[in-house]
């Protein structure tokens, strides 16, 4: 035998495979992102790849990893939650890396970096002139949580407003904020209304368990809340709750079937949309009862519970994290439940931004 | 640093693969307790890691054998938690054996090879190939076998190891034998730590928060109660800190604590042509886990085992070997987020080795598992063993082999899952050895069949779970070569080379495994001339992909060490390496950068 021979043999072939890994030359930037949407990307947590994808309103251009594209010299982060725009502006909020990346909100082109002042951030709002982010603190607390108030001239945190554990979603209304308490690590049942002259909590809302999701709409605040899982133990029943914005009472509360837990609110064109495991529904804001059908299922396109959801420009949009780990997907139907076309995108798409 | 390997190539020199031993004698004066490894391993591929090996070693297991074999490691940034992958298989499908005990976590079913000092061993084997039917669940890959080999003899030995490197990294060993004809003790204590802020090459960021210190203590006794009867006890205690590094996104404030106890009793009676052996041991392992290290909260994990053990050894003629072991374990895990839970398992196991002609063996082993936690298969190998020329051994083997849930897959509150089965693995290997004056040349070819692996997924719920899923289809080929010659008086040349192809096929989506790396190599060459030895160490990981669908991956990379060696005194060598010496930016998980060159200087002194 000649070892030798067969040594080298394996030496050789092992740096041969050096040279199979070159990447591709990548695509260059479209220029402008505008009139489409804007794809977030989450990423693995820890893997650092959060991403942002572009999808014409015509649906006829298509680009991933846009921010690489653009800033080939800044990592966007890692675990991407949230994006928000204000006037040109686009704040990109990046939970694992705890810090918030502004670009141009059409070209992308870096702006500023936000990296003190925030813990575990998660999503963005804007009013007065400010910026709100909410941010939950250690998970291992439930008194740490905090509104982070943005000046968004000197980009820095102002200051802080304490609330109850747990706030996740945010929206404006008449320079009013309503702050849905999901609940982090635990479980919540609250909305916080915050008075964005004094950046102080004004009143708290109690409605179901974790509210996921909320819109407004002709001074009503919509929420949906998920109920508890019935893993969790003490199994509670998914809720539509109508508030009041001018008195901050609820009007109605509609409850789930037991064992149905629903999220992604939406509201376009006074249609008020939800989703529940892989199925999409659609009723009417004055509506007292849930809708028997669903609008239709993405069962078809393999998709396993609906990560990210949108409806806008007579389109239904849909994010699939797929297994959390390879590129996610996203299908894109109109409002009758027809596939118009799909992509891959990045790391787990998290949310739809209309540019 | 800790983790480069230090004095590789000296090392290498003594390293060697152990051939087709057809030993029965019970050797009485130097004591392993496990006593399988020496008995039951004829027809595997068994490399031995001995001491002098191990001393000239960086101080983490995962280091000695990153830089010893063909087994992968993947670790979260110099010194943080380090998990192998064996023939493609992930790091739950590796067995840690520490004297004759399987020591993998209950909790989450690996060993953090960097929470085990390789310096208070005095030998460490690797184990190729599925061994489960002897050693229990995990020995998919292969095994670890940590040995403390007690001497009945007299003698006083004090052997001190200080090594002092970049990053302030500090690693201190002192080892104290005593013994006499009745009486064998054995002392060590090994102190690491490091503030481990290197610089990440190419960027202006640096490792933060990845500073760790670690203590770990061993005790082992003998006594010869007289020449039949021998009482033993080891004993170990490590005690970790480490700062859980951030990586290029993200940053990091989290910290985390090990505690882990090993004891192990053990009574041994040699009668005419039995051996029987009964063994006690009781296991801890801890951890907490501060997200945050200036906050008091945190979240933990424990478990407790105890295991009554009994192994009856029978020579039944010249030729045939026979063994019967009864084994019961009884583990009671808990934590912030587990649910309290007891498990016990009662095995038996037999084995039986039949020398059917002076060239040719063979063995069998057969294990069944009970147990009211989950459905366990029965578990069998079978190996030949035929040496067809005084220098050219050929072995074969094929066996089944499991890997159980662990505590966490099964009581983890939210999302574990009581339904689960074990893992389990048909495998196959055949292994060509030629051992000549000058070398020992391994060809081994391997094929692994796994199904039911468990992996954690999302249900529609969000909620993750573990459930079994996958079916992975592992194959490669395993080579490695020692050379050694002495070519002039005094002057003393060895080579030492690794390489293995790996495929790892998940069959559902002919995707291979994240973190398993198609082709790995390592290789060293010293140079040894009367005091002075100088010596280098190369390795080679391949690519390895960090997503299901192939899509994202690590590249390539080569780490270089060298150094040099010289004894001052009759009893005192100083050493210096440098690591990394080509300045290499390497990750063996993304984001998460390795250091570039750097420094380390190294005394011992033996009396």
């Amino acid at each position: 035998m000649n070892f030798k021979k067969l040594f080298f043999a394996t030496i050789i072939g092992s740096f041969l495979f050096t040279s199979c890994t070159d990447d591709d030359s990548p695509e260059t930037p479209l220029g402008d992102y505008d009139n489409g949407v804007l794809i977030l990307n989450q990423g693995g947590f820890g893997n650092g790849n959060a991403s942002l994808s572009y999808l014409s309103n015509d649906l006829n251009t298509f680009q991933n990893n846009i921010f690489a594209l653009v800033n080939p010299t800044v990592t966007l982060g890692d675990t991407s939650q949230d994006v928000g725009f204000f006037n040109n502006l686009a704040y990109v909020v990046l939970n694992g890396s705890n810090k918030i990346e502004i670009i141009n909100r059409y070209t992308l082109a870096h702006v500023a970096t936000i990296s003190t002042g925030l813990s575990n951030p998660r999503y963005i709002e804007f009013a007065r002139g400010k910026g709100y982010v909410t941010n939950w603190g250690n998970g291992g607390s439930t008194s740490d949580d905090f509104i982070a108030v943005l000046n968004l001239t000197t980009n820095t945190v102002s200051t802080t407003i304490s609330v109850a554990e747990g706030p996740e979603r945010i929206i404006e209304e008449n320079d009013k904020l309503y702050v849905a308490h999901a609940g982090g690590y635990g479980y919540g049942n609250t909305i916080s209304v915050i008075n964005t002259t004094t950046d102080t909590v004004q009143t708290t809302i109690t409605v179901g368990d974790v509210p996921n999701s909320l819109e407004e709409e002709d001074g009503y605040l919509y929420v949906i809340c998920g109920g508890k899982a019935a893993w969790t133990g003490t199994e509670t029943l998914g809720k539509l709750v109508k508030i009041r914005l001018s008195n901050n009472t609820v009007t109605s509360t509609i409850d789930f079937p037991i064992g149905q837990h629903p999220s992604n609110l939406e509201i376009e064109d006074n249609r008020l949309y939800y989703t529940v495991d892989s199925d999409i529904y659609k009723t009417t804001l004055s509506a007292t009862t849930l809708p028997t059908a669903e609008l239709f299922s993405t069962t078809e396109q393999g998709v396993y519970g609906v990560y990210s959801f949108a409806v806008e420009n007579n389109k239904i949009f849909i994010g699939d994290a797929v297994d959390y780990s390879s590129n996610g997907k996203i299908y894109v139907y109109s409002l009758t439940g027809d596939l118009l076309t799909d992509k891959t995108v990045g790391v787990i798409p998290a949310g739809f931004y209309f540019n | 640093m800790t983790l480069k390997n230090r004095f590789l190539l000296f090392l290498l020199l003594l390293c060697q693969t152990i051939v087709a031993q057809n030993d029965t004698i019970v050797l009485k004066d130097v004591i392993i307790s496990d006593t399988q490894l020496k008995k039951f391993s004829n027809t595997k591929s068994i490399t031995q890691l001995n001491d002098s090996i191990i001393a000239k070693s960086n101080a983490s297991l995962t280091s000695l054998l990153n830089f010893n074999s063909t087994i992968y490691f993947k670790e979260n940034g110099l010194g943080m938690v380090s998990s192998p992958s064996f023939r493609g298989t992930t790091a739950q499908q590796t067995a840690v054996i520490w004297n004759g005990i399987n020591i993998n976590s209950q909790l989450n079913g690996q060993t953090d090879f960097n929470t085990i000092n390789s310096a208070n061993y005095n030998d460490v084997t690797i184990r190729a190939g599925g061994g489960s039917a002897i050693y229990g669940s995990s020995a998919i890959g292969g095994s670890i076998h940590l040995n403390n080999k007690l001497h009945f003899e007299k003698a006083f030995l004090n052997q001190l190891q200080m090594r002092y490197g970049s990053f302030n990294t500090l690693n201190l060993n002192y080892a104290l034998n005593a013994s006499t004809e009745r009486l064998s003790s054995q002392f060590s204590i090994v102190r690491n730590s490091s503030d481990n802020d290197y610089k990440y090459l190419n960027t202006n960021q640096k490792n933060e928060n990845g500073q760790f210190e670690n203590t770990s203590a061993n005790l082992n006794l003998g006594f010869k109660i007289n020449a039949k009867n021998y009482l033993k006890l080891y004993s170990q205690v490590f005690d970790g800190l480490r700062h859980f590094s951030g990586t290029l996104a993200a940053p990091s404030k989290s910290k985390y604590e090990d505690w882990n106890t090993r004891n192990l009793l053990e009574f041994t009676n040699y009668a005419n042509k039995a051996t029987s052996n009964i063994r006690l041991a009781f296991l801890t392992e801890s951890y907490k886990y501060f997200e945050d290290k200036n906050q008091s909260f945190y979240s933990y994990g424990k478990s407790e085992t105890a295991i009554v053990k009994y192994d009856f050894l029978y020579q039944l003629t010249d030729k045939i070997t026979l063994n019967s072991l009864v084994d019961y374990s009884h583990t009671k895990g808990f934590g912030s987020d587990l649910k309290s839970t007891t498990r016990e398992i009662f095995s038996a196991v037999v084995l039986m080795k039949h020398q059917l002609t002076t060239d040719f063996l063979y063995e069998i082993n057969l294990r069944k598992e009970v147990t009211t936690n989950y459905k366990s298969p029965y578990l069998f190998s079978f190996g030949t063993n035929y040496a067809l020329t005084k220098s050219y051994t050929i072995k074969a083997n094929v066996s089944k082999n499991f890997r159980i849930p662990t505590f966490n897959d099964l009581y983890w509150q939210q999302g574990g899952n009581p339904n689960l089965n074990p893992e389990s693995a048909l495998q196959l290997d055949f292994i060509n050895e030629v051992t000549t004056k000058h070398l020992v040349f391994n060809v081994t070819g391997f094929y692994n069949k796994i199904k039911d692996m468990i992996s954690w997924k999302p249900n529609s719920n969000g909620l993750w779970q573990p459930i079994n899923t996958n079916r992975v289809n592992t194959y490669g080929i395993e080579t490695s070569l020692s050379y050694k010659k002495q070519i002039l008086q005094n002057h003393l040349l060895q080579l030492n080379l690794n390489y293995g192809y790996t495929i790892s096929e998940n069959q559902d989506t002919g995707k291979q495994l994240i973190y398993v790396p198609q082709h790995k190599l390592t290789s060293s060459v010293a140079y040894n001339y009367k005091k002075l030895t100088v010596f280098t160490t190369h390795l080679f990981n391949g690519a390895v992909f960090t997503s299901l669908d192939n899509y994202y991956r690590l590249k390539e990379y080569n780490v270089v060490n060298t150094g040099v060696d010289y004894q001052i005194f009759k009893h005192a060598q100083l050493g210096f390496q440098v690591q990394n010496v080509f300045n290499e930016s390497y990750q063996t998980v993304i984001q998460r950068p390795f250091p570039g060159r750097n420094y380390l200087l190294n005394f011992n002194f033996n009396l």
